[in-house]
C-alpha cells in the first residue's frame, strides 16, 4: 500500500465515518444485546451443565486418559501425525510459524484491497486453517478410545487398548535390545507412569509381548484361541512352548486334541513371532522361568557377551553326567532307559528316575530316539545336557534379552541380598533403616545413624567397606569380614556395602525413629541378646562362635575363663576385646548369665539313630545319587568320597562331625541355608534321606 | 442540582471530553459482525469478576485446591452460578477471540492504519491461550492432572530448551505442589497484567483511530 492509497483510504474512512452513527447509543446498543446473548448463554450453560469436576487427582491412577480442554485437542491431535524425531515439527515448528505468520501478517498482504472476495489467498488460507483445525479437533475426539470399549476375546489386545492406546495410538515401535518389561513396569519417560502398580507382571509380560510382537497376537487368535482363553495361561516355560509347537500333536499334552502340525501350517518365522508373544524377550523372567531353579538369583559370570551367548545356547554339552554302569546293576539299567523311551510302560522307572536323575533333570524326562539309546546313554554317561541347549528353545530376542539380562545381573549381587544381609547382620544395632540408637556396648554412647545424608556423603565406599570388615571394636563393632574372622565373605561386605549406599539415593522409606538418647543401664541378657547372639546365637548353641550351651564348652571353661575371654577376646576372630568396652561387673553379669544356660542335651550324649548304621553302606549312595551327579563335574564340593565330603568345598568343611547346626551340608540339604542355591537344585531330598545324613552329622561323622 | 454536581466534576476531571471522545464519537455503519470484539471484552471481564471471586474461597494447593473448588461448587451461594460462568466463559472466551480475529482477518481490518491494533491482538490471543492453559490445572481433579501432565510434556519435547521449558513449568521434574503454585501465579497475576495492559493498548487505538468500515468489493479496472 503506498502514500496514494493510504491518502486515499483515510479520506475514504472520513467520508464513512461522517455517514456513520455516534457509538453511543447505535453502537453500544448492539454490542449491548450481543454481550447480554452471550452472558445468557454462559449462564444457561452453567445451569444446566454447570463446572464440571471429576475425581480428585490422584498421580498415581495411571488408567486415566489423559485429555487436554478442547481447544488445544488439534494440538494433540497432530502430535500424532508426527511421531518419535518429527515430534519437533508438531510442538514448535507448526505453532510457531503459524503465530510468526498471524503477527507478518501485515506485511505479508500489503494490497489496498480489504474485501474477503478480493484476497484470495488469504481467505482460502484462513478458511483452510479453520477447516483443519476443526478436522483435527473432531478426529481427537473420535479416535479417543471409550474406555468401555475393550474387545472381548482377547484380554491383551483390552489390556494394550486399556492402557497404552491412548497415548501411544495402535502400535508402538520399539528399539531393538529395549528391555520393554522394565519400561513399562517402571514408566521411563515423562507421562508415562509406571505400571507395575496396576499391573500383574504377568499383564505386563503380556502386554510386552503384544507389543514387541502384534502379530503373534493375532496368531494366537488363530492358532491357539480357540482352546486357550488367555494368553497368560499358556505354559510360560519356552521349552515346552517349543515342544508343543514341534511336536505338535506328539507333544503330550495336546493329544487329545485334533490340531495340525504346527511346523507345516505356520512359518518358522510367524513361530518366532508366536514364541516371542508367548514368552516376551524380557531378561528377568526369562532367567526366572528357566534358569533360576539351578542357579538361583544370579550367576556370577565375568566373561564376555559373546562367550555367555554361546554358553547359554549350547547349553551343558559341556558337563559330565556320571557312568551310570559303575553304580547301577543291568536291571536298574534297563528298566530307567525304558521308562525314558516310554515312561508308562516301565514299573518302578519313575523311582530309579527320582533317585537318579531328577536331582539334574527335575522332573522332565530327557527325550530320546529308542530304548537303546537311552541305555547306552544312561550307561556311559559322559557329555551330556544337563543344561539345556538354550539355542534351540529360545527365540533370538529371547536368547538376546537373557544374555544382556545375565551380564548385568551378574555385575552385582541385587540391593535385596544386601537388605537381607543388612538385615541379619546389621539391623540389630543399627536399626532397620540404619538409624542407630543406643549402643549396647558402651552404655553411655549412642549409634548415630548410617543412613544420614551426612554419614553417607563423607564416608566413600572403601571405608564402608574397611568398616564392616574390620569392625571398630573400639566402639563395640566387631569385624564381619572373613579375613577377620567375620562371617562374611568379601562379597557379601560389598554387597552390604552398595546397599547402605543406596540409601543416599533412596533415603529409607520410613523416617528413623526419634533414637532415644538417655544412657540406659542394660541388664546381662539385653546385652547378650544385642553383643553375643551374633555370633553365639539366640539360644546360646553357638553360630560362627561356638556353642556356649556345649558340654564340653562348659566342661572346659570355668567361670574365670569365661570372664577373661569375654574380657581380653579372641585374637583373629569377631570376639574382640570386650574389656575395652564393657566395666567389670557387666562382663561378670554376663559370665553368670552365660553359666545359666542350660546345657544342651542334643550333643551331650549323641543319640544312636536307628536308620543310620554306615557311611559308605547308609550315606554315600544318598550323595551318590543326589549330589555327585553335579558336583562331580562342577567343583566345589566333592561327595564322591569320605575324605572328599570332609575337606573338599569352596567353604570347607561342609561337615563339622557332631555340630549339625553349623555343618553347611546340613544348612543346604534342610533348606536352612537360604544363601546361594537350595540343594538340591531339583527339590529337597526325601526326610528320610535328610535326617540319615543329620544323624550320621550328628553321631561325629564316622568313615565306617 | 445534578447539573450543578456535573459541572462541578467536568471542571475538575475534564469528564465531558472523554465522553465525548469515547461514546459520542462517529462510527461507520457497520455490521453485527463488529460486535464480536466487545462481545470477547465482556467475557474478559466476566472471567476478571468471576475470577476475583473465585480466589476468595480457593486454596492453589494440591491439599485443598480440590475440595476449595468443591465447596465453591457446593456449598457456598451461587458458587455454581460463578464457577459455571468462569469455566463456560473461558470457553467462549476462546471462541470470541478466534471468530473476532477471523472478522478483522477476512474484513481486512489489520491494514493500514491499525496494524499495531493488529499486533496487540495476537498477543491478546496468546495471553487468552495462557489463560486456558494454566486455568485448566487450578481444579486440581484427574482431568486436571492429567492433561496438565501431557501439556507440559508436550511442551518440554521442544529441542533443547524443552527441558528447561518442562522445569520451569512444573518446577521440577514432575507435576506438584509448586507446579499449582507457578500456574495459580501466573493464572492470578501474571496473565491479568499483560490482560490489562495489552487490553489498554487495544482499546485505545480502538477508539483513536477508529473501528474500520465494512469494505466494498473493489471497483475493477
Amino acid at each position: 500500500m503506498n502514500e496514494k492509497d493510504q491518502k486515499a483510504y483515510l479520506e475514504q474512512y472520513k467520508k464513512d465515518k461522517e455517514k456513520g452513527v455516534p457509538f453511543y447509543p447505535d453502537i453500544l446498543f448492539k454490542d449491548a444485546v450481543v454481550s447480554l446473548l452471550v452472558f445468557l448463554g454462559l449462564v444457561a450453560l452453567a445451569y444446566f451443565i454447570g463446572a464440571p469436576l471429576e475425581e480428585r487427582a490422584n498421580p498415581s491412577d495411571t488408567s486415566y486418559t489423559p485429555k487436554p480442554e478442547w481447544y488445544f485437542l488439534f494440538l494433540f491431535q497432530l502430535l500424532k501425525y508426527f511421531p518419535g524425531e518429527l515430534e519437533v515439527v508438531a510442538v514448535v515448528l507448526i505453532p510457531t510459524v503459524a503465530i510468526l505468520l498471524l503477527f507478518l501478517l501485515p506485511f505479508l498482504d500489503r494490497s489496498p484491497r480489504r474485501h474477503f472476495l478480493d484476497r484470495p489467498w488469504i481467505t482460502a488460507l484462513v478458511i483452510g486453517s479453520v477447516a483443519g483445525i476443526l478436522f483435527l479437533s473432531v478426529q481427537s475426539v473420535r479416535e479417543t478410545p471409550p474406555p468401555s470399549e475393550a474387545g472381548q476375546g482377547d484380554p491383551v489386545a483390552a489390556l494394550y487398548t486399556e492402557n497404552c492406546a491412548a497415548c501411544h495410538g495402535g502400535t508402538i515401535s520399539i528399539p531393538e535390545g529395549t528391555n520393554l518389561h522394565d519400561v513399562i513396569a517402571q514408566g521411563t519417560h515423562e507421562g508415562m507412569p509406571a505400571w507395575s502398580g496396576d499391573l500383574t507382571s504377568d499383564e505386563i509380560d503380556a502386554l510386552a509381548g503384544f507389543i514387541l510382537s502384534p502379530g503373534g497376537n493375532a496368531l494366537f487368535q488363530e492358532f491357539c484361541s480357540a482352546c486357550h482363553v488367555s494368553s497368560e495361561l499358556v505354559a510360560s516355560d519356552p521349552i515346552e512352548l517349543k515342544a508343543a509347537l514341534d511336536e505338535g500333536r506328539d507333544y503330550p499334552p495336546h493329544a487329545e486334541s485334533q490340531i495340525p502340525k504346527w511346523d507345516e501350517v505356520i512359518t518358522p518365522q510367524k513361530r518366532t513371532a508366536l514364541l516371542n508373544f508367548l514368552v516376551a524377550p524380557d531378561g528377568q523372567r526369562l532367567f526366572a522361568t528357566n534358569c533360576a531353579q539351578c542357579h538361583g538369583r544370579s550367576v556370577s559370570y565375568s566373561g564376555g557377551e559373546e562367550e555367555l551367548r554361546d554358553l547359554i545356547s549350547q547349553g551343558g554339552l559341556h558337563l559330565e553326567m556320571p557312568p551310570w554302569r559303575e553304580t547301577l546293576d543291568a536291571h536298574q539299567l534297563d528298566v530307567l532307559a525304558q521308562y525314558i523311551s516310554d515312561p508308562a510302560s516301565a514299573e518302578g522307572g519313575d523311582v530309579l528316575f527320582g533317585q537318579f536323575c531328577s536331582s539334574c533333570h527335575g522332573d522332565r524326562i530327557p527325550k530320546i530316539e529308542n530304548v537303546d539309546q537311552a541305555r547306552e546313554k544312561i550307561a556311559s554317561g559322559g557329555a551330556h545336557e544337563t543344561m539345556p541347549v538354550w539355542g534351540d528353545v529360545l527365540t533370538s530376542e529371547q536368547l538376546d534379552a537373557l544374555v544382556s539380562y545375565t551380564l548385568e545381573a551378574a555385575q552385582g549381587a541385587p540391593l535385596e541380598v544386601g537388605q537381607e544381609l543388612f538385615a541379619q547382620n546389621c539391623a540389630i544395632c543399627h536399626g532397620d533403616f540404619g538409624e542407630g540408637g543406643t549402643n549396647p556396648a558402651r552404655p553411655d554412647d549412642v549409634i548415630a545413624p548410617i543412613s544420614s545424608a551426612e554419614y553417607l556423603k563423607t564416608r566413600d565406599d572403601d571405608t564402608l567397606f574397611q568398616i564392616i570388615s574390620q569392625g571398630q571394636p573400639n566402639f563395640g563393632m566387631s569385624p564381619f569380614g572373613s579375613a577377620f574372622g567375620g562371617p562374611l565373605d568379601d562379597d557379601q561386605v560389598k554387597t552390604l556395602v552398595a546397599f547402605i549406599r543406596s540409601w543416599e539415593a533412596n533415603p529409607p522409606v520410613e523416617l528413623p525413629p526419634a533414637v532415644d538418647t538417655r544412657a540406659v543401664k542394660l541388664s546381662a541378657d539385653e546385652i547378650y541378646a544385642q553383643l553375643c547372639t551374633q555370633c553365639h546365637g539366640y539360644d546360646g548353641l553357638g553360630l560362627i562362635g561356638p556353642s556356649l550351651r556345649d558340654p564340653d564348652f562348659r566342661a572346659n571353661n570355668t567361670a574365670q575363663d569365661i570372664f577373661e575371654t569375654i574380657t581380653q577376646g579372641h585374637e583373629a576372630t569377631p570376639m574382640i576385646r570386650w574389656g575395652d568396652l564393657l566395666s567389670e561387673d557387666t562382663i561378670l553379669d554376663l559370665t553368670d548369665y552365660i553359666l545359666s544356660l542350660e546345657i544342651s542335651a542334643a550333643s551331650a550324649q549323641p543319640q544312636p539313630t536307628p536308620g543310620f548304621s554306615s557311611f559308605a553302606e547308609d550315606v554315600l549312595p544318598i550323595f551318590e545319587a543326589k549330589c555327585v551327579p553335579c558336583h562331580g563335574s562342577m567343583g566345589g564340593w566333592d561327595a564322591a568320597s569320605y575324605d572328599a565330603v570332609m575337606t573338599t568345598g569352596d567353604n570347607a568343611p561342609t561337615v563339622i562331625p557332631n555340630d549339625v547346626r553349623n555343618s553347611i551340608l546340613a544348612q543346604k540339604i534342610t533348606g536352612e541355608q537360604t544363601y546361594g542355591n537350595i540343594m538340591p537344585p531339583a527339590g529337597k531330598m526325601t526326610n528320610a534321606e535328610i535326617q540319615l545324613i543329620l544323624d550320621w552329622i550328628a553321631a561325629g561323622a564316622p568313615d565306617n | 442540582m445534578i447539573t450543578r454536581v456535573t459541572n462541578w466534576l467536568d471542571e475538575r476531571i475534564g469528564w465531558r471530553n472523554v465522553w465525548e471522545a469515547i461514546f459520542l464519537r462517529k462510527i461507520p455503519k457497520v455490521n453485527w459482525f463488529y460486535t464480536l470484539g466487545s462481545a470477547t471484552l465482556f467475557t474478559a471481564i466476566n472471567q476478571a469478576v468471576t475470577g476475583i471471586l473465585l480466589t476468595i474461597y480457593y486454596a492453589p494447593t494440591p491439599d485443598h485446591a480440590y475440595d476449595s473448588v468443591q465447596y465453591i461448587t457446593t456449598q457456598i451461594p451461587m458458587g455454581w452460578l460463578i464457577r459455571g460462568l468462569h469455566h463456560w466463559g473461558a470457553s467462549a472466551m476462546v471462541v470470541l477471540t478466534v471468530l473476532h480475529m477471523l472478522r478483522v482477518i477476512l474484513l481486512g481490518a489489520y491494514k493500514y492504519p491499525r496494524e499495531v491494533t493488529w499486533f496487540s491482538g495476537v498477543f491478546l490471543l496468546l495471553v487468552v491461550v495462557g489463560f486456558g492453559f494454566t486455568g485448566y490445572l487450578l481444579p486440581w481433579d484427574q482431568k486436571a492432572y492429567w492433561g496438565s501432565t501431557v501439556g507440559t510434556r508436550i511442551a518440554g519435547s521442544a529441542p533443547l530448551i524443552g527441558d528447561w521449558i518442562l522445569r520451569v513449568m512444573r518446577g521440577g521434574a514432575e507435576l506438584s505442589a509448586v507446579t499449582l503454585a507457578r500456574f495459580f501465579g501466573v493464572h492470578v497475576w501474571v496473565l491479568p497484567a499483560s490482560l490489562i495492559l495489552l487490553l489498554a493498548i487495544h482499546m485505545y487505538l480502538v477508539i483513536k483511530i477508529g473501528i474500520s468500515a465494512t469494505p466494498g468489493r473493489e471497483e475493477k479496472a
